[in-house]
């Protein structure tokens, strides 16, 4: 049986680190070693500033949920402010182009698996796997 | 946790020094850009990033570091970071900021 942690979050940049916080230390009960867990920090820090780059909204913004399997970590972070406008969504600004491709590109490279779904409607959700060795 | 600051121009060197602890991410982003502006700004010289003491950087504090290294250069002016903690020099090395930026 695995073991599930849901946190729900308001749209506002302060409380990001609470989510550091908070999956850092349920990657630690998991048994991750001290680089592991960084790797995981980093990710999940990076998916909660993608969602609040399309725009601030003040309560239950996003999702943040982590199941702890026998041979992994499953981080998946919700967007729910979704119904988001689309047009915005494909064509972010130029200025922020690079540094959202840049939150992505890190999430890849410290992950094991990543998942990004987004379907018309519905938030993107970006689920991350981490592998306990 | 949040960030804090100390900037000051190092005649010697004829450099910006701004010593960094805490963390930089996209709530303590934008007073670093304000920061690191306002300074260069000030006097157009290069920058040199103490980060002994920071103990994380994101995705958005590294793109306000691009953004000023772009602009920097145009003068002929460099931004560097000085003593990255492990964990951000593996964050510089993955990007490839690492040869720009250290």
């Amino acid at each position: 049986m695995a073991d599930l942690l849901k946190f729900s979050m308001p749209g506002k940049p302060e409380y990001v680190g609470v989510v550091r916080l908070a999956v850092s230390s349920a990657a630690n009960c998991a048994g991750f070693g001290l680089e592991a867990i960084e790797d995981i920090r980093v990710a999940v820090s990076e998916a909660c500033t993608n969602v609040l780059k399309h725009g601030e909204q003040e309560e239950n913004c996003y999702e943040v949920e982590c199941r702890i399997e026998k041979d992994r970590f499953v981080i998946r972070v919700t967007d729910l402010c979704g119904g988001y406008d689309t047009e915005k969504y494909l064509m972010p600004s130029v200025g922020n182009a690079k540094e959202s491709g840049l939150g992505i590109f890190i999430i890849k490279a410290l992950m094991d698996e990543v998942d990004i779904l987004s379907t018309l409607g519905e938030g993107t959700k970006i689920q991350m796997v981490k592998y306990l060795l | 946790m949040s960030l804090q600051m100390v900037s000051s121009f190092d005649l010697s060197s004829n450099c910006w020094k701004i010593e960094l602890s805490g963390e930089i991410d996209i709530s303590t982003a934008d007073i670093f850009r304000e920061t690191l502006e306002k300074i260069y700004h000030e006097k157009k010289n290069n920058i040199i990033l103490h980060f002994d003491h920071l103990d994380y950087i994101d995705s958005t504090g590294l793109g306000v570091i691009i953004g000023a290294y772009g602009k920097m250069k145009e003068n002929n002016n460099r931004i560097q970071i000085l003593n990255p903690k492990k964990n951000i020099q593996k964050l510089l090395i993955i990007t490839d900021l690492d040869q720009m930026l250290l």
